[in-house]
């Protein structure tokens, strides 16, 4: 096998043969079906074009991110400061981990009637529904990376003479980061695979109209009009805004972290 | 007695709960007076309870009989009066060379009678003490071992504490580095300086020559359970240095120590 760094040509050229070969299978084979509804590449492209230039693309994926956004500020919230509470106190721990551990399997789409129950069907209930897929793997990171401070650390601090929450602030809080950031770019991504869920059905049940967003778009395209070019296209947008998320927050948590940089 | 002593342990006993039996006895009837601005040296074979020792005087540990004592007042918690340096280094990997050395005067007590502008200064001194100025805004993982324990030192002495506990801190060292650290350690302390102004300090080694060449006087400890056997004066002239190392009552004591620990030493090889 070839080590040395090739240009980028030839070292993603190699991987992009089947790929291509796939999509030009689909291509031919879909056009020779001869179906106005199939999905083909070049109509998806086509539909892509149309719904990116019309700003409407855009626009949903806007709402479902600002969103997304606050179910993660809200899920943070309570996650991390209880998750660091659970890490240094056992008795927190013990109190606190039977719960979150009954309702941690409870899918978030499960808890959606009683988001709409509670807070109608609109952004407040997709923002719960958030809040509640993406708490569960903060806590449970926090509370890891709260757990696993090196003890000599905290001793350190305590000869120093510091208080208990000093240590928490000053040293707890620092060591815990990498596992906190692990916890955060996973619940980043559970709550964006969770609010097309949300969107979907908040949407449905508002009859079409109202809450946008990108599932509920999708939900338009799929129940109103039989747009299955559309709807892949929103696919392909989901994975592509997610992927560009956890970019985003890796390389935020490597500006928080300048030390783990090597 | 003519030097009152800073530290005292008198007759204290340790022992450590083992889950399904018998209570490991860690001290024994341990009883050791440390003087006012004295290096005390504690040697002994691994298992002998030095370690034990050292976080009963930073409060670290409490002891299941006996006292332990700073100016006669009984240690039941650690406080910047006595500050500790441990074994691997126990760096912030978060803080930078200069967070480091800061964070006791920052965050801690040691700082609470400074304003910024002493604090910075007392920062910088103690950085250059230990000769690491100009890597300042390094992270501990950019840097060698023997940095790291300069780095290590420096936060020690930035919170100028009464009573410095050093648990083996050069033990990780490669022997030319560590050679250097110990010569560098004693001029930090303050050898050069009247016995009066001098910190006490108690340091934990393994090393026989270590233990000789920086202590005034050295307890060697015995194993199972961990007893006092015997406290050693060097009467070494300070300030010591290399030449310190080619006399020939150096070699004698490093030679008597030895031939105080060889025993256990050897039996710690074989069971």
């Amino acid at each position: 096998m070839n080590v040395k760094a090739a240009n980028p040509l030839e070292r993603y050229g190699a991987g992009a043969i089947l790929p291509i070969v796939l999509l030009l299978a689909w291509q031919v084979v879909g056009a020779a079906l001869h179906s106005p509804r199939t999905p083909l590449p070049s109509r998806i492209v086509a539909a892509a074009v149309t719904l990116v230039a019309s700003g409407d693309l855009p626009m949903a994926i806007l709402q479902s991110l600002g969103r997304v956004f606050a179910g993660f500020v809200v899920a943070a919230l309570i996650a991390i400061p209880l998750g660091l509470a659970m890490g240094n106190s056992r008795a927190v721990e013990r109190n606190v981990d039977p719960v979150v551990e009954t309702f941690r399997p409870i899918a978030a789409i499960a808890i959606l009637p009683l988001a709409i129950l509670w807070l109608g069907t609109g952004t407040a209930a997709a923002v719960m529904i958030v809040a509640y897929a993406a708490f569960f793997p903060m806590i449970v990171n926090t509370v890891a990376g709260a757990r696993n401070v090196n003890p000599t650390l905290l001793q350190v601090a305590a000869t120093m003479g510091l208080k208990r929450v000093t240590i928490i602030r000053t040293v707890v809080v620092p060591a815990a980061l990498p596992s906190i950031g692990v916890g955060l770019r996973i619940a980043l991504g559970v709550g964006w695979t969770a609010i097309v869920a949300a969107e979907l059905a908040v949407g449905a049940k508002a009859g079409g109209g109202g809450s946008g967003g990108i599932g509920q778009m999708m939900f338009v395209f799929y129940a109103y009009s039989i747009e299955l070019n559309r709807i892949i296209v929103c696919m392909i947008a989901v994975g592509l805004v997610a992927l560009l998320l956890d970019r985003l927050l890796r390389a935020a948590m490597r500006a928080l972290m300048p030390w783990a940089r090597t | 007695m003519t030097a009152a002593a800073k530290l005292r342990l008198a007759g204290v006993n340790k022992r450590f709960a083992v889950a399904g039996a018998p209570d490991t006895i860690a001290l024994a009837d341990f009883t050791l007076d440390v003087r006012q601005g004295e290096f005390l040296v504690i040697v002994g074979p691994s298992g002998c309870g030095k370690t034990t020792v050292l976080n009963l005087l930073a409060g670290l540990d409490t002891p299941s009989g006996g006292t332990v004592s700073i100016d006669d007042r009984v240690i039941t918690a650690p406080g910047p009066d006595r500050g500790v340096m441990f074994q691997d280094y126990a760096l912030f990997p978060w803080q930078t060379v200069r967070g480091n050395v800061e964070f006791g005067l920052r965050y801690g007590p040691a700082g609470n009678a400074l304003d910024a502008a002493a604090r910075n200064e007392r920062v910088r001194r103690t950085i250059e003490l230990v000769g690491l100025t100009g890597a300042e805004q390094k992270y501990p993982s950019q840097l060698s071992g023997g940095m790291r324990q300069r780095v290590a030192l420096a936060r020690l002495m930035a919170n100028e504490p009464e009573v410095l506990l050093m648990d083996e801190p050069l033990a990780a060292l490669d022997a030319q580095t560590r050679i250097i650290l110990q010569d560098e350690l004693l001029r930090i302390w303050g050898q050069d300086r009247p016995a009066s102004q001098r910190r006490t300090v108690v340091f934990i080694t393994h090393a026989i020559d270590e233990a000789v060449f920086l202590a005034d006087r050295i307890a060697v400890m015995t194993t199972h359970p961990g007893r006092l056997k015997a406290l050693i004066d060097v009467p070494l002239p300070r300030p010591r240095g290399d030449a310190t190392r080619a006399l020939p009552e150096f070699q004698a004591l490093t030679q008597h120590i030895w031939s105080l620990i060889r025993d256990e030493a050897y039996r710690a090889t074989v069971t």
